[in-house]
């Protein structure tokens, strides 16, 4: 069963929260006409795409006997299962059961279809559990639909739980010391006091003391997704524009696998703008990747348990607050049902 | 359908390998950014003056560095 309401809040808070959207995949990894075989929060998805562009996300079984959609048959508005060609809507409804014509099946929503949406070259979907199958407002990050703002999505892959790359982010004071080494982190001290400062949508988590040297202030947005944004001061070298900003989500995968999307973005217009796409295509992309491979080696390497035996300080009170955030709703998720 | 992971690229910006003269371009103008300042008219002076000119071999002027960087950024 798909995104059952009876799973544990153990499960839950290890595969990723439901009844919001969470990013899946850049939308360019399916292709007009194509198809993609994904996993998010646990469970087998196939992502649809008509030829005119229109974007279904279905869950990745046959209702027949189960066997996976994502290994049928693209009927450019229907996918039909390789097994006993059973066809399958968009929308999840069978079309037709060509072994058994008039089949009961036939005209039932017998697949699990999610809405979608796509954001900034992102696809967002709605993982409702079986409580709350509408889809809750959803409001993009506004840096992402600001027209005096341009991005570039970076997508990478990561064999870390998702709550960790999510952890990373609310945790600033690691910039000044994994990232050391790196084109925009260097600076700025390697002390710091933090406080935590609500919002209504969130809250930041932020250095007390400094500000626009290194990665010193976060905020976390529930905006019917979860992001946070964030802002980098670049060196001279990147040219007029000030510093760079990062919208960044994280798709849960599974328990040990998720999903990054971080979007650069930059607040430029006319030439400046054009010289800082220039420069980011040219030279800057692979510096950003570096920094971002940093982050991926210290959280694919972090153990099993290392959230477990922990001896937290307060550096780490944005990620304390985000934990008990995420426990408290994995906890009502899991009784939703009874 | 494709389905491998991890999804590991470093390039997901780029329309094509930059060309020996775009990569020369923009280390100059990094250089110039960081020694010369962010106007417009340093940065044209900059790049002359280190005779790193546009791909026609002309010296830059504020129009064809604008016009360039609209085609490189686009």
């Amino acid at each position: 069963m798909t995104l059952s309401s009876s799973a544990t809040a153990d499960h839950i808070y290890a595969t990723g929260l439901r009844n919001q959207w969470h990013p899946v995949v850049p939308s360019h990894f399916v292709a007009p006409g194509g198809m993609r075989k994904v996993t998010a929060l646990g469970e087998q998805w196939l992502l649809f795409r008509r030829s005119d562009g229109a974007l279904s996300m279905l869950a990745d079984r046959c209702p027949h006997r189960g066997a996976p959609l994502s290994l049928g048959k693209h009927l450019g508005d229907r996918v039909a299962c390789w097994y006993h060609g059973v066809e399958v809507e968009p929308d999840g409804t069978v079309s037709s059961v060509p072994g058994l014509p008039g089949c009961s099946l036939e005209g039932k929503k017998l697949v699990t279809s999610l809405p979608v949406r796509e954001v900034a070259g992102a696809i967002l979907a709605y993982f409702g559990d079986e409580e709350h199958p509408e889809p809750a407002e959803l409001t993009p990050p506004e840096p992402l639909t600001d027209p005096d703002v341009d991005a570039f999505l970076c997508y990478a892959e990561w064999n870390s739980p998702w709550r960790y790359a999510v952890e990373n982010l609310l945790d600033p004071m690691h910039g000044a010391f994994l990232h050391h080494d790196s084109h925009t982190m260097f600076d700025g001290d390697t002390t710091a006091k933090f406080r935590i400062r609500e919002t209504a949508r969130g809250y930041f988590f932020e250095k007390t003391d400094q500000r626009g040297v290194n990665f010193d202030w976060v905020e976390l947005c529930r905006t019917g997704v979860d992001w946070v944004d964030l802002s980098i001061p670049y060196p001279p070298s990147a040219g007029p524009g000030g510093p760079f900003g990062i919208v960044g989500m994280v798709c849960p995968v599974d328990e040990r696998r998720s999903g990054v999307f971080f979007w650069r973005y930059r607040r430029v217009e006319d030439w400046q703008r054009a010289s800082w796409r220039f420069l980011y295509r040219t030279l800057i992309e692979q510096r950003h990747w570096d920094v971002l491979e940093q982050d991926r080696v210290m959280l694919e390497a972090m153990p099993a348990d290392a959230d477990q035996r922990e001896n937290l300080y307060q550096h780490d009170l944005g990620v304390v607050r985000l934990r008990r955030l995420y426990r408290a709703e994995a906890e009502t998720q899991s009784t939703a049902g009874a | 359908m494709t389905d491998t992971w991890p999804y590991l690229d470093v390039h997901q910006s780029r329309t094509h390998e930059p060309t020996p003269y775009e990569y020369k371009l923009a280390a100059t103008l990094e250089e110039v950014y960081t020694r010369e300042g962010h106007e417009l008219a340093d940065v044209v002076r900059g790049l002359n003056a280190r005779q790193v000119h546009a791909s026609d071999g002309s010296p830059w002027t504020e129009e064809s560095f604008r016009a360039e960087m609209n085609r490189l950024g686009a």
